[in-house]
């Protein structure tokens, strides 16, 4: 799976997880919704120590590509936090670009380690079918 | 209480060739085992192996990972394995990291989370990898009778819940004495590995296994990409029930030396044919092979110092054809040179030859290359294990025939270098002597456990269509078997000259 690949598979599952967020009290975006149901499956599996250098290296990827996720920090738990002080107002530092870019990483991250059979098979555990299959979004509607 | 009022353990494959054998038949369901050895010698990768040989999505595999090598380094490596098969992950094979449960609570807490997880799953397999770290963890907070309940109770769960258990971990021998783990297991399987000069050698131990009779002693295996594989002490033959010992003769190939052997040599013996470089040792290997195929009875040549192809080619230009008879799968030639090969391995290589094709003649040429496609350790085990192998083979009716080099002597006349004579039924020396200004060769038949044979020594030639021996008899030479004979010219003596052989004519046979 290309770098290309990781990153189509990680704007599916940020699509999927955006449809189904919209109704979510609070309101959080999809990018901390994939990566927190990415933790609860990779820590039974890896620890949540092994899982924490994880998303701690693809957050520090990413970050080269897109600065602006500095304003994130993974807690002691693995689960992915935006630093206090920025406040809600930067949408916890975490936009659609940023989201995609850091999920990309992690998963690209499970490729390079595990290789392409084993990473799809946890993804596929942890969403639906429904979260692989081609979305209309409204972007690609107006497109 | 009579045999069917008897439980029956129900045996589980381990998904390892040659280990279910050793065992006693597999594994015993619900069992509660541990897999103990040094770093590096395969316990995690058979624990995989005998994971993905019964995961099921209705009784899957629960593989808990502590603080040993991390679970996705784990994967990464295992799934190098052909036995890893990635569509069993998650649904019939789940890996659970409970490092942190060690690590920050106590015995009861860890005790709590694999009782969670199990009664979840209802698992068929439970492994443990590394236990030795819960252990380790324990003694740093618990007294030895905390240790030995937690023991208890997981075994007690592990056992109710009808999962067959594997705990891994690194220990040393001298850690089963007084060790809870140790007494509380039903099984204890215990992987060696040992540098020996320049070679690897591998082997296993089933230690304890109760319920059932498992192969005793060291057993060698090998890690290949397809994970391990094992090499039983008694061959997978010792079960094998004995042919009703046979009164049929082979021949081999040669009619005098057949009447030398008194009519052939009988079927299901063990023959050894000594003798210098060059006096025709494998050639009279070749004509009884291929004798062999000729009168139906398919054949293995097992060889280390020439290729096969050499080997049939050597045979062609003494007009014997082995070359058809491979093409129709009743002779294999095997060509066995790893330096490293454990006996017990080399020897699984020709019984799977031998089964494949229903062999009745089974050639080794020669020993001395045998021994030296061994890994150096195990060449002193070559005579035990060339005893098991030729026990076992000539038991179920497979008549043998191994050559062996012997340095050429004019003072003395030995059978062979290996002193394993006591291993052979049948002697056949071949050697060299000094006749005029002629190293001419001779031949004879020391031995034959079967009953009588020739006392004569006769003169052979190695020509064109083989080993050919003469019609004559050496009668007026004493001394023959020194090499360097004195003519006997005194009066009275029966002076019948040793005539050349005479060629047969035959053409090229077909074997």
């Amino acid at each position: 799976m290309s770098p290309s690949v990781s990153r189509h598979l990680a704007r599916r599952l940020l699509a999927y997880e955006a449809d189904a967020g919209k109704n979510s009290e609070p309101p959080e975006s999809a990018a901390f919704r994939v990566c927190e149901k990415l933790r609860r499956s990779l820590c039974s599996l890896a620890g949540v120590a092994g899982f924490r250098s994880l998303l701690s290296r693809a957050l520090a990827l990413a970050r080269a590509e897109f600065p602006s996720l500095n304003t994130l920090q993974v807690s002691a738990d693995g689960s992915l936090k935006a630093l206090t002080e920025l406040g809600p107002q930067r949408d916890n530092g975490l936009s659609d670009e940023g989201g995609a870019i850091l999920i990309a990483q992690l998963l690209g991250l499970l490729l390079t380690f595990i290789g392409e059979g084993l990473t799809l098979r946890l993804v596929q555990d942890v969403w639906p079918e429904s979260a692989f299959e081609e979305r209309d979004s409204g972007k690609e509607k107006k497109a | 209480m009579s045999v069917q009022d008897r439980v029956i353990i129900n045996k589980l494959p381990t998904g390892v060739p040659g280990l279910d054998e050793i065992l006693g038949g597999g594994l015993p369901e619900f069992s509660f085992n541990i897999i103990a050895g040094a770093p590096g010698s395969g316990k995690t990768t058979l624990a995989h192996q005998i994971v993905f040989a019964n995961a099921t999505p209705e009784r899957p595999a629960l593989y808990f990972t502590i603080l040993g090598e991390p679970a996705l380094k784990m994967l990464r490596y295992q799934q190098q394995y052909t036995f890893f098969d990635q569509a069993k992950l998650n649904n019939s094979v789940r890996f659970i990291n409970l490092s942190q449960v060690v690590l920050e609570k106590d015995l009861n807490a860890v005790l709590e989370e694999i009782a969670k997880e199990v009664e979840k799953a209802s698992p068929g397999i439970v492994v443990v990898d590394s236990f030795r770290t819960v252990v380790r963890k324990a003694l740093g907070g618990a007294t030895e009778v905390e240790l030995q309940a937690f023991i208890q109770r997981l075994a007690l769960l592990l056992t109710s819940w009808q999962a067959t258990t594997f705990l891994v971990g690194e220990y040393v021998e001298g850690e089963i004495r007084d060790n809870p783990v140790f007494t509380v297991s039903d099984g204890l399987l215990w992987l060696y590995q040992a540098a020996d000069r320049n070679s690897i050698v591998r082997k296993l131990q089933i230690v304890k296994l109760r319920g059932q009779a498992s192969v005793p002693g060291l057993h060698t295996f090998r890690i290949t990409h397809a994970g391990l594989q094992a090499f039983s002490r008694t061959l997978g033959l010792g079960g094998q029930q004995r042919k009703i010992p046979s009164t049929r003769r082979l021949s081999i190939g040669i009619p005098e030396l057949d009447e030398m052997l008194g009519g052939g040599i009988p079927e299901g013996d063990s023959v050894l044919v000594a003798g210098a470089s060059g006096t025709g040792k494998s050639v009279l290997a070749t004509q009884f092979i291929a004798e062999g195929i000729r009168q139906g009875d398919p054949g293995i040549v097992v060889v280390f110092e020439e290729r096969p192809q050499e080997y049939a080619e050597r045979a062609g230009s003494f007009g014997l054809d082995l070359e058809t008879p491979q093409h129709e799968k009743k002779l294999e030639i095997l060509y066995l040179r790893p330096l490293d090969l454990s006996v017990d391995e080399t020897m699984r290589e020709i019984l799977d030859a031998v089964q494949k094709i229903g062999a009745k003649r089974l050639v080794i040429d020669s020993l001395a290359g045998f021994e030296m496609a061994l890994a150096p350790s195990f060449r002193t085990e070559f005579r035990e294990s060339l005893y098991r192998m030729i026990t076992a083979l000539t038991g179920i009716g497979v008549t043998i025939l191994s050559t062996v080099e012997m340095t050429e002597s004019f003072t003395e006349f030995p059978f062979s270098t290996y002193s394993i004579s006591f291993l052979t039924d049948d002697i056949i020396r071949l050697r060299y002597v000094s006749i005029g200004d002629q190293l001419r060769k001779i031949l004879t038949v020391i031995k034959m456990r079967g009953g009588n044979h020739s006392k004569d020594i006769r003169e052979y030639e190695i020509t064109s269509e083989g080993l050919v021996i003469s019609d004559g008899r050496l009668t007026d030479y004493q001394g023959l078997i020194t090499g360097i004979p004195v003519r006997l010219s005194g009066p009275g003596q029966k002076e019948e000259a040793a005539r050349p052989p005479k060629s047969r004519s035959r053409g090229r046979k077909k074997a």
